[in-house]
């Protein structure tokens, strides 16, 4: 989700509650003689608040499966979690007053620090991320049909140069016969397509089977270039167009790489921020019964 | 000595004698001396046109055997160096025209012009091909045109109009345009040939030969028993078909018997063949369940699951929701929507549209008795259907059984009384147009109001920028009554999208029943208004916004969009995800599409202005309402062909599990799944559709292309440029 003009509102309102508890808590910390306390009303209060806050945020999971329950726009829901997510560390920490404990504190506030960075990292991402998918993708597939269309650009690869090799030989179809000079003459045109039958071989069709493989060379766009217009030269110009489509082959191969390595990047974080949150959830609802109960 | 009256003349050095005004080059053919020809057939009149037939005779010139009469004591050359040189420098120049092999022979081997090159020994002609070829004309299902092959003998020409009397061929242009033409110069399909073979016969090349396209034969089996062309001629409703074409077409047509209750076709199936009635009864009924798909639930509570389910019209009233009383199907009669079913007897075909242009089957057909049919396919049924004979009986079996169903079923003409429908049942013209043909062109006076009988007409507006497309009729829809009513000219042009029948009814019928039944009059007059309207909202848009930018992606077309903004979509599918959970698991949606600058055009249902899913529905159940938003009807067969037309893959066929007839065990029922089409049905029932409602990243968008892209072209000049 961008953060742009549209978050506003909640911009205003997280930073009035942090205003708010800032007033309140600067002159109760200020005020106890042994320092603030999480066992007090007002740090009790805090980290209920906290918590409640945290509970919201992690509810977005939940929400997000059950996506037609009308119980809320999943936009207002996650920007509920992107702003009262971050809140919630303030609040907690004013909770503990800026202490970490014992153990069970201490664990809660390192993964609430690692779950509201990773969140923040991920609001990042999400904020630049699309933009640069779309710009540097145009190619870009459904990533679950990535695979599907590697295989289909394989195959209309090997097409290509298929079709293309069966013009070789000293009678060579019209099309051939008419990329020569020496029609009239009535010699037989000779069409080498071992150029491109090597080229394809040796370099494109390895390139399009594992296209994340270190050192291929059509994986970079200059080097690619390079290649293909050496190909072109050991071509006759009739042939230039198949070469052609085999070069836009190998741009959307490299375009669905680059995509895949982009939706891992934008996604890959919640593998760390989702099961932090769902356990500092745990241990947060455990260190609350524990220190209600004892 | 010659005897009396006889001619007498020498030959390649034999003396020969022959009958007055015998020409030279029968006189060789009596007297078995060949002598090539291309232009010259027995059975037509010599014209000479070829000169292939050149001979000396010991003139200034060689002359044209066929049209050189012979003369006492003529001596003619038909092999000498200087008659060879100028036959095979003829031979030459036209096989250097010639796209060689043609298709004669390429199928038979038998181009007479490259068997005589061949003989000549000319392989590789010496004079450049003509740069521009003179094209193809496959408009007829029956015989291929090809232009480049014809070497303008007119031996067609002369077959057409000297042996069948049929005047349809002839000579156009001049010079290197020269060429031969169908009526005044119409695509064959589209003329009033009769396809009766006799050019194709007559042809010497590959310009005219009889279309084998795969599968225009029947397997033969215990089922299928072939047709001998005696047979078929011996029929009444083949009388006057060429039977060498039925020769040409042999296996196209067979006998077919059913047992009572076979069924002899089902409805959203397949298939490339008519049936012809010979004996016996059939039942036509639609099986599929008379409703619709609705999307339920969700509304009550915040916790209630959307499921689809089926809904009959009477209990689920959408907007503008139609009272068509009658479903029209590809048979000589309508179903009716209470109780689809009808008989059909001796002399009714049905299956034309299938047969003609490879839609799916309109309703199961079931024989009521044991039955004998032809079952033919496309080239056999368009020689039917030009068959002046055949042609009358079907169009008086029309008359008399649908006219009147097909007219009431428009409910503007519902108040029509039967004496009306009387007087116009010998006055209307029904009329076949060829796929392609113009039915009527923007700025035409309006002189007559037409009916659809059969297949697609599609209306279309010139304007500055391109066509556009206004609406695609199907049967049961009618035009031309806007120029009429005003008293004006054509505001659209009209053209057969396939293989279209129409009702036509002049202008004076027509005011004359608009005078008769005011009611008429007033609902007519509320069409033309909306048509007017709609019409002048496009070109208002079309002004507004440059119209290339648009139709470049087919984004005008769309009337509702869901757009996906790609600097806020993280690409997690949620809208698909949530789309699928309103529709029981089947999505609506697919996160691909067109893009326009940073927008995804998602696929997900765009209310086209350009339905081309509508486009060969055999049950015309696919319309749209005014808002131009697409509907599927309650006797939707579920075919499939409006989902594979759909070109952005938005309309889904939905499988429900119903309870049929069962026509192996009659009065039974079976339980079958049937299949509704269904489309972005924008979650009527909530306030936002799932799919904008569950995006948690503000990415997904519902909104009106007209104004959403005309402002973001507006606002954003760059993106105009960059357009």
């Amino acid at each position: 989700m961008r953060i742009d003009r549209t978050q506003r509102t909640w911009f205003i309102v997280s930073l009035a509650i942090l205003i708010v508890a800032t007033v309140v808590y600067v002159p109760y910390a200020r005020s106890s003689p042994h320092g603030p306390s999480g066992a007090s009303a007002l740090g009790l209060t805090f980290g209920i608040v906290g918590f409640a806050f945290m509970i919201f945020a992690g509810l977005l999971a939940p929400r997000k499966r059950v996506p037609i329950w009308r119980v809320g726009s999943a936009q207002a829901w996650m920007r509920g979690h992107l702003w009262l997510g971050l809140l919630s560390l303030p609040l907690i920490l004013f909770h503990g007053g800026f202490r970490f404990g014992g153990p069970l504190t201490t664990a809660l506030m390192v993964l609430l620090i690692i779950v509201v960075g990773s969140g923040v990292f991920g609001a990042i991402l999400h904020h630049y991320m699309p933009t640069v998918m779309t710009v540097e993708t145009p190619l870009e597939t459904i990533f679950e049909q990535l695979d599907r269309r590697r295989s289909q650009l394989l195959a209309e690869a090997d097409n290509f140069v298929e079709v293309a090799t069966a013009m070789e030989g000293p009678v060579a179809s019209a099309a051939a016969r008419a990329a020569s000079a020496t029609e009239d003459t009535g010699v037989a045109v000779e069409v080498d397509m071992t150029p491109l039958r090597s080229f394809y071989a040796r370099e494109m069709r390895p390139f399009l089977q594992h296209p994340s493989e270190r050192g291929r060379s059509l994986a970079d766009p200059a080097k690619a270039r390079t290649m293909f217009d050496g190909v072109r030269t050991l071509l006759p110009a009739e042939l230039h167009e198949t070469v052609k489509d085999l070069e836009e082959i190998c741009e959307e191969e490299r375009q669905l790489t680059k995509q895949s390595r982009l939706h891992h990047v934008m996604h890959d974080w919640l593998l760390l921020h989702i099961p932090l949150s769902l356990a500092l959830l745990l241990l947060g609802a455990a260190h609350a019964v524990m220190a209600l109960r004892y | 000595m010659s005897p009396a009256g006889m001619i007498e003349l020498t030959i390649d050095g034999r003396k020969v004698t022959v009958p007055p005004e015998t020409t030279v080059f029968d006189a060789a053919r009596m007297n078995g001396i060949p002598i090539p020809t291309l232009c010259h057939q027995q059975n037509e009149t010599p014209v000479g046109v070829c000169r292939v037939c050149v001979v000396d005779v010991g003139g200034r010139v060689l002359a044209a055997s066929c049209v050189r009469p012979a003369e006492n004591g003529m001596v003619v050359s038909t092999n000498s160096d200087k008659v060879l040189q100028a036959r095979n420098t003829l031979v030459e120049l036209l096989m250097s025209d010639h796209p060689s092999p043609c298709a004669r022979q390429q199928n038979t081997g038998d181009c007479e012009l490259e068997t005589l090159a061949k003989h000549a020994g000319i392989t590789k002609p010496r004079y450049p091909k003509r740069t521009t070829g003179r094209g193809k004309d496959e408009s007829s299902p029956s015989i291929a045109v090809e232009f480049d092959a014809c070497i303008l003998c007119d031996r067609c020409i002369r077959g057409c109009s000297e042996i069948r009397h049929n005047y349809v061929l002839g000579r156009m242009g001049k010079g290197g345009l020269a060429g031969i033409a169908f009526d005044n110069n119409l695509p064959m399909g589209g003329s009033s040939c009769v396809s009766c073979g006799e050019c194709m016969v007559s042809c010497p090349t590959g310009a005219l030969t009889n279309k084998v396209v795969t599968g225009t034969h029947f397997a033969e089996g215990s089922d299928a028993q072939p047709v001998t062309v005696e047979e078929l001629e011996a029929l009444p409703v083949f009388k006057g078909v060429s039977g060498t074409f039925l020769s040409l077409n042999k296996g196209a047509v067979v006998h077919r018997r059913y047992k009572k209750g076979d069924v002899i076709c089902r409805e959203g199936e397949y298939g490339s063949s008519a049936f012809y009635i010979l004996d016996g009864k059939v039942r036509v009924s639609i099986s599929s369940p008379m409703a619709h798909v609705k999307t339920q639930g969700g509304a009550r509570g915040f916790l209630t699951k959307l499921t689809s389910a089926l809904a009959r019209r009477q209990d689920d009233q959408r907007d503008e929701e139609t009272d068509q009383r009658f479903i029209h199907i590809d048979a000589p009669v309508d179903l009716a929507y209470e109780n689809p079913v009808a008989e059909l007897g001796p002399g009714d075909l049905f299956g034309e549209m299938t047969c003609m242009s490879l839609y799916p089957r309109s309703a199961t057909v079931r024989a009521e008795t044991d039955c004998t049919m032809l079952e033919m396919m496309r080239n056999v049924l368009d020689i039917l259907q030009r068959n002046k004979n055949f042609r009358g009986l079907l169009d008086q079996s029309y008359r008399k059984r649908a006219l009147d169903t097909h007219l009431r079923g428009v409910p503007e003409f519902a108040a029509l009384t039967d004496d009306f429908i009387n007087t116009l049942r010998d006055k209307v013209e029904l009329i076949r147009c060829a796929p392609g043909t113009v039915i009527c062109r923007q700025g035409d006076v309006a002189d007559s109001f037409y009916l659809v009988r059969i297949g697609f007409v599609k209306v279309s507006q010139r304007h500055p920028g391109g066509e556009m497309v206004m609406a695609y009729l199907s049967r049961g829809d009618y035009f031309g009554e806007i120029g009429l009513l005003q008293g004006d000219v054509r505001t659209a042009t009209c053209t057969a999208l396939d293989h279209v029948e129409l009702v036509r009814i002049s202008g004076e019928d027509f005011t004359r029943m608009v005078d008769q039944f005011p009611e008429i009059r007033r609902r007519l007059e509320e069409v033309e208004n909306k048509r007017l309207q709609e019409n002048r909202a496009r070109l208002a848009l079309a002004q507004d916004v440059p119209l290339e930018s648009f139709l470049a992606q087919g984004l005008m077309e769309a009337q509702s969009l869901l757009l996906l903004d790609l600097e806020r979509c993280t690409r997690c599918d949620a809208c698909v995800r949530a789309c699928a959970a309103a529709h029981d698991g089947i999505t609506r949606l697919v996160r691909d599409g067109l893009r326009f600058d940073r927008y995804l055009v998602a696929t997900s249902c765009r209310q086209c202005r350009d339905p081309l899913c509508m486009v060969g529905c055999p049950v015309g159940s696919i319309r749209r309402r005014n808002s131009l938003e697409v509907i599927i009807e309650d006797w939707c067969v579920g075919c499939g062909l409006c989902a594979n037309n759909c070109p952005y893959g938005n309309i889904n066929l939905h499988p429900f599990e119903v309870m049929v007839d069962d026509l192996e065990r009659p009065g039974r029922k079976k339980p079958m799944v049937k299949q509704k089409a269904c489309g972005c049905d924008l979650c009527t029932n909530q306030k936002e559709p799932s799919c904008v409602y569950a995006c948690p990243h503000d990415a997904a968008h519902r909104v009106d292309p007209s104004k959403f892209f005309a402002g973001l072209l507006k606002t954003t000049p760059a993106i105009a440029q960059r357009r």
